[in-house]
């Protein structure tokens, strides 16, 4: 009879338990914890960080000095870059008051390093070391979008890549009137609402489009795998791959939302 | 002691998987210290079921099927004892089974691997600490 009540007792537990994982697991925690790990993932990248200064030491001073020249001519070019992008913010910020749009917020570009990674073969998940960042700030690499930035805390920030489900990005191709969405599938994208007119091939790169706000438009998203017609329904199915490769990326670009001040509102005398 | 030691070891592993992901091949340190000190001896399951949910949502961002496994594991342990005997290979079994759950967050087969044969030799250190203690 005990042993009945025992084993009786011993299911009624796994049951409980079973149950409040599976509640939980249903229900996305939030990106805290591992926002949570950054000093001790300070700590394990000192002693990699004193090994690079100390491997110094040990090069080649014509090595030395032929990467620091070409290190120069790039920071030479990238302030040519830079200028250049001045000159279009301004030029285009007086053809928006010509135009008297409104409400179309810019974008303040900035480098953040990259701290840590889920360990996924496609890491969905980053730790960034970032300063002066937001929620939804955008985060890209040299290559294309990565995702956005989904908690912030005292000069941390985690990142919630375009592999994560809850992402849709509007995308385009340039040049064409699509309006689709690229949407994470864990380790591909899939592109959703491409109508059947639009003759996509595989290699096609995907542009965001910047309906939203939330992404600037022109940043490479996805290149297109394979292209599914589907009998009786509207869209094909589409399948592709980021164009971004950010599991070797040790800095990545945060694009952070200039926030226009809202107009005062008018005081009628 | 060795509780704290292990659970103390699994952050550090936690920690080695979110900062070298991806420059080294490693495998899941926590999950194979944690299951190897429920292996050793099942009563473990009070830290170690906290300390796995831990370790999903650190590096996952939820709960999931390596936590349900890893919560089973012992009532399961429990069952295959007074029905088979305590024997070994239902624990393999079961260590097999719960690193596979790795699969379902993506982890690669190297690493799967690495976490069984990491987690092998832990258990036995483990199992012989334990036999000591009791001693």
């Amino acid at each position: 009879m005990q042993n009945v009540r025992h084993r009786y007792r011993l299911w009624l537990i796994g049951m409980m338990i079973f149950a409040a994982l599976f509640v939980s697991a249903r229900l996305s925690i939030g990106s805290w914890p591992m926002l949570a790990t950054w000093p001790a993932l300070e700590a394990l990248h000192t002693p990699v960080q004193w090994w690079q200064e100390f491997s110094l030491w040990f090069s080649d001073k014509q090595k030395l000095q032929a990467d620091y020249l070409a290190f120069r001519k790039q920071a030479e070019q990238q302030a040519s870059l830079i200028q250049e992008a001045n000159s279009l913010r301004e030029e285009n910020r007086q053809l928006r008051s010509i135009l008297d749009i409104a409400g179309i917020t810019g974008y303040r570009w900035h480098a953040a390093k990259v701290r840590g990674r889920s360990p996924e073969t496609m890491s969905q998940r980053i730790l960034l070391q970032v300063h002066g960042v937001s929620k939804d700030d955008v985060i890209v690499s040299s290559e294309g979008l990565v995702g956005v930035v989904d908690s912030t805390s005292a000069g941390h920030a985690t990142v919630r890549t375009i592999f994560d489900a809850s992402l849709a990005v509007p995308v385009t191709i340039s040049g064409t009137s699509l309006a689709a969405l690229a949407r994470g599938q864990g380790e591909s994208l899939s592109i959703d609402f491409v109508p059947e007119e639009f003759v996509l091939k595989s290699g096609q790169v995907l542009y965001t489009s910047g309906a939203g706000g939330l992404f600037p438009p022109g940043i490479a998203v996805a290149r297109i795998n394979s292209v599914t017609n589907v009998p009786g329904e509207l869209f094909v199915k589409v399948s592709a791959d980021p164009v971004a490769h950010w599991q070797r990326d040790n800095w990545l670009a945060v694009a952070s939302h200039l926030h226009q001040p809202k107009s005062q509102p008018q005081t009628s005398p | 002691m060795i509780a704290i030691s292990i659970a103390l070891l699994a952050l550090l592993g936690l920690s080695l998987n979110l900062a070298f992901s991806t420059s080294l091949t490693q495998p899941d340190w926590a999950m194979a210290l944690l299951l190897a000190a429920l292996l050793a001896r099942r009563h473990n399951w009070i830290w170690v079921l906290p300390a796995i949910v831990i370790h999903d949502v650190v590096l996952h961002w939820s709960v999931g099927l390596s936590s349900i496994i890893v919560a089973l594991a012992p009532l399961a342990m429990i069952y295959f004892d007074q029905h088979l005997g305590a024997g070994l290979p239902q624990r393999i079994v079961l260590m097999a089974i719960a690193t596979l759950s790795l699969l379902h967050w993506g982890w690669g087969a190297t690493a799967m691997l690495l976490t069984l044969c990491l987690c092998v030799p832990i258990w036995h250190l483990l199992t012989g600490l334990y036999a000591q203690k009791t001693a």
